[in-house]
């Protein structure tokens, strides 16, 4: 029984790295009923269009401490990973972007695998993006 | 904003693609499109010495003020 048990959560762990690295499976890790996770949403305007700013963040994450994973140029969806750290498996940030007038609303989620709580990871992550796309806007 | 950036017109003159300046410049061209539209934070003192450079001009007749 206890072996059985140990057994369904290595799997259940190993399914979730398994399927964390892709963009279809968004809706599995951000959904509120999903208990083994930890979710974290921002949203910030910027006055540029949604094609720069799409550009922007990939060009951002690529130069950070993220791992740009996957991004989807029709959708406007960008997946990134932080890197394993002592306090969490690393997370998955989701990033895409809605047109409001002149304005394009980046709509930032960071949610952690197999780990309900984030040790303020999530939100660390919403900074240094921001700490990022700031010091990238000097050029 | 009363600083006007006059790069889309220089580079129009010169007949230069935003490509072509970025690979001269060594910035990229979401940051030079950004600068194009005016949205950057601050401008390096190298890089507008860059810009000048590649584009044989002033930085007056990249930037402009207006009231």
């Amino acid at each position: 029984m206890l072996l059985t048990t140990f057994f369904l959560i290595v799997g259940f762990f190993i399914f979730n790295f398994a399927i964390r690295k892709s963009l279809s499976s968004k809706n599995y890790f951000t959904n509120n009923y999903n208990l083994f996770t930890s979710t974290v949403r921002y949203e910030k305007s910027f006055d540029l269009s949604k094609e720069l700013m799409f550009e922007k963040i990939i060009e951002v994450l690529s130069n950070s401490d993220f791992k740009l994973v996957e991004t989807s140029k029709s959708k406007f969806e960008i997946l990134a990973i932080s890197k394993i750290t002592f306090k969490s498996w690393g997370e998955n940030l989701y990033i895409s972007f809605e047109t409001s007038g002149n304005e394009t609303t980046m709509k930032f989620c960071s949610v952690t695998i197999f780990q309900i709580y984030s040790w303020g990871k999530n939100e660390k992550n919403y900074t240094d993006l921001l700490n990022e796309i700031e010091n990238s806007i000097i050029i | 904003m009363a600083i006007i950036v006059n790069l889309d017109v220089m580079l129009a003159k010169r007949k230069m693609k935003l490509k072509e300046l970025s690979a001269k410049v060594g910035v990229s061209t979401v940051n030079l499109s950004i600068l194009e539209q005016g949205k950057v934070k601050a401008i390096r003192f190298s890089t507008l010495d860059a810009i000048c450079l590649a584009l044989d001009c002033q930085p007056g007749d990249i930037l402009k003020y207006t009231d």
